[in-house]
């Protein structure tokens, strides 16, 4: 899946998700959840807290 | 160095805001025009509108390359912060001159800009920096991340 069809399906630019994969921005609780979805896979799979 | 769209856009308002405002304050405040009287109101809206069509053009031509140019949470909660900084730099601005007042009815050899063309000079020059700073702030945060 690329970058612009996540960002599309989420809701967020394609500049909000590279922000995130480069850990420069710490999405919302909601656009994690979507995120996740998208992939189908939990959380915390996804997103880790340091 | 890339730069997105949105950064790109942000770079091209603050160029603008900075020559266009720039070579105003520079011809104002080197003419010795602080205390000659308010410049015309022609004047300040063939500036004014000269920055709102600069800024409408080159978001034209930002957009026109980039289709997703809607604000999402991370756009919005930038702003709202830069937004934060740029009223604090307006406030620190407003209460410097207050006090400049305050000091320049104990003092008299302080420069004298309480006339109407300095006052308003002065005025137009704190939302100048109050708007370069919301536009600094913003491009900080979307390179450095937030």
């Amino acid at each position: 899946m690329s970058q612009q069809t996540l960002a599309e399906k989420v809701g967020v630019t394609r500049q909000t998700i590279i922000a995130i994969e480069k850990d420069r921005y710490s999405p919302s609780l909601e656009v994690a959840f979507k995120i996740s979805n998208e992939f189908g896979i939990p959380l915390e799979a996804v997103f880790n807290y340091n | 160095m890339e730069f997105s769209n949105k950064e790109k856009g942000l770079i091209a308002s603050l160029g603008v805001t900075l020559l266009v405002f720039g070579w105003y304050f520079y011809g104002s405040f080197t003419n010795l025009r602080l205390s000659a009287e308010p410049p015309g109101l022609v004047e300040f809206i063939i500036l004014i509108v000269l920055i709102a069509v600069l800024e409408s053009i080159i978001q034209v031509f930002v957009s026109f390359k980039n289709n997703s140019q809607l604000a999402d949470e991370r756009d919005k909660l930038i702003e709202k912060v830069s937004y934060r900084y740029s009223y604090w730099v307006l406030s620190a601005c407003i209460w410097f001159y207050m006090g400049h007042i305050l000091l320049n009815t104990w003092f008299d050899h302080l420069p004298n800009l309480t006339t109407p063309g300095g006052v308003f000079h002065l005025l137009l020059l704190f939302f100048v920096l109050a708007e370069v700073t919301h536009f600094l702030t913003q491009l900080y945060y979307y390179r450095k991340g937030f």
